[in-house]
């Protein structure tokens, strides 16, 4: 049994978001003809909220509910998986320049993994790092479709993960209640906990998954001179 | 003028508010700027504004904030509720001289409060959304 | 990590003198955003809606400091600003003929990374009374500094 899961959200717990998670689930359900996901994970801006439990929403719409975090490197912005009190001790997750290679190691040391995310993007994005510096070891996949980059930003990060042979995940990058689960990642494996998604983007078998209409562009107008 | 009477108990989660087609001109993003007290170059000038490192003059957060209003207000038209609340995050500069799309979408409703959410955001021709934002509406009691 | 004051977060830094607004600023602002609806722009039919006369549309609220006239005493990190975003709350309309006084304090102060590199948020909260004392609008404005 397959399971498709949203890997990157931002519930209004982030500083930029106001979308509350039992307004996502909702949205989810009535859309899930168009986005058919079965889980979400809130990656919290700089941050991990380890006591928050979501098992009563989970239970009342059918929706996985799994915590992680996106933090800030050296390297750009990235998705940690798995995250426990020893990584928040270890890290200060509000640093803004976190050291990106000490900082997948030891997460993977910790039983952790890290994924760069949006790696086609403008200074958060590994792939302008890259350009300058070594490239980072140890880094087992990126995130290639996300919800929220602009024209060219993805097909960047496919270009990345292509040349280096990273494997592949989507996520929305949602801050707003009707964009969730307009990217996502589909395992092969069934994905029912924390534990098993860091086994399963470790080890498993996942592709990204894209549910974004395409809309056709609006025709440019002509500027009229207003006399 | 469309002035709808839109009613509470007829609000669902998940209805559209526009798309709204708009072509925004410089002088209408000038006359903004001249009557809120925001005549800098960036806001009504392209040397000026290219001078800052931007693209070309471009169109104040607060008028695209007022636009997104707009849409709300417009959507509940002579009805008996109240905007009460809108917040805005400025992703990309709005370049005027181009056609924006403004949407939205209802996201909650809470039958206590008799309150709507919604998310608003401001589209370009590339269906890139430059401004995003959330808003809240109160209708009257029943 | 951005380096300030702890001082400086919730302390009021300024009141403004009370701003008289106008039936033309409302007439100019509603002409500028393309704003027809009757509550806003005709006084026959607004004598007859919810509030008994025109009002201003309620994001005229957000024309006062950033607009208008720019705070002069923010704290400012480094070289450019750019307006980044607001959270409006919308208590009371604003009328013609209101005086209008901003009372306004440093909310938070926040690092982060993007698209054009490191960002210092400043958010600045004010709140909006008219000549009665009344609350009429709490406005956030969340600025952007480039270190």
């Amino acid at each position: 049994m397959s399971t498709v899961l949203d890997l990157h959200s931002h519930s209004e717990a982030s500083e930029d978001s106001r979308a509350p998670l039992e307004a996502y689930l909702n949205w989810l359900k009535l859309r899930r003809s168009e986005r058919p996901v079965d889980g979400i994970v809130l990656t919290e801006h700089r941050q991990f909220n380890k006591n928050a439990d979501y098992r009563a929403l989970e239970d009342r719409f059918g929706i996985l509910v799994l915590k992680a975090s996106e933090v800030e490197t050296d390297y750009g912005h990235m998705l940690v998986f798995g995250v426990t009190d020893e990584m928040t001790r270890r890290f200060d997750f509000a640093d803004v320049h976190l050291p990106a290679q000490l900082f997948i190691d030891e997460i993977a040391r910790m039983g952790g993994i890290v994924v760069p995310c949006h790696p086609g993007r403008p200074h958060v994005g590994l792939f302008e790092h890259y350009a300058n510096r070594p490239p980072l070891e140890n880094v087992v996949a990126v995130e290639v479709y996300n919800g929220g980059s602009r024209k060219g930003e993805d097909e960047r990060s496919l270009e990345l993960a292509r040349r280096f042979g990273y494997r592949q995940i989507g996520g929305s990058d949602s801050h707003l209640v009707s964009l969730i689960g307009l990217c996502a990642t589909r395992f092969e494996a069934e994905v029912r906990s924390i534990e098993d998604l860091v086994n399963e983007l470790k080890r498993g078998a996942y592709e990204p998954v894209d549910f974004r209409p395409r809309r056709k562009p609006v025709q440019p107008a002509v500027a009229v001179e207003v006399k | 003028m469309p002035q709808s009477q839109r009613k509470y108990e007829d609000v669902k989660v998940g209805d559209a508010l526009g798309p709204q087609e708009l072509f925004l001109s410089k002088e209408q993003v000038r006359a903004y700027a001249r009557t809120t007290g925001m005549w800098v170059p960036r806001f009504t000038d392209d040397e000026g504004a290219r001078k800052e490192g931007l693209p070309g003059m471009i169109t104040p957060g607060n008028m695209s904030l007022a636009l997104l209003s707009k849409l709300v207000t417009d959507w509940l038209g002579s009805s008996d509720a109240r905007l009460v609340r809108v917040g805005t995050t400025y992703r990309q500069p709005v370049l005027p001289d181009h056609t924006i799309i403004l949407q939205g979408f209802v996201t909650h409703t809470n039958d206590a409060d008799r309150t709507a959410d919604m998310d608003i955001w401001i589209e370009n021709e590339e269906a890139e959304r430059l401004v995003i934002g959330t808003a809240t509406v109160q209708f009257g009691k029943s | 990590m951005v380096d300030y004051d702890p001082a400086l977060i919730g302390r009021v830094f300024e009141v403004t003198d009370p701003v008289p607004v106008t039936a033309e600023m409302i007439r100019d602002f509603c002409r500028a955003t393309g704003e027809t609806s009757p509550l806003f722009v005709d006084e026959e039919a607004a004598k007859r809606g919810p509030y008994g006369s025109i009002v201003a549309p309620p994001s005229f609220a957000v024309t006062f400091r950033n607009g208008r006239q720019f705070f002069e005493h923010i704290p400012r990190f480094g070289r450019q600003g750019f307006d980044a975003g607001k959270d409006v709350e919308f208590v009371a309309p604003i009328r013609p003929g209101d005086k209008i006084t901003l009372s306004s304090h440093v909310k938070e102060i926040y690092e982060k990374t993007g698209r054009t590199g490191s960002m210092v948020f400043v958010v600045v909260r004010s709140t909006l009374k008219n000549q009665n004392d009344e609350i009429v609008a709490h406005v956030d404005h969340r600025f952007m500094n480039r270190p």
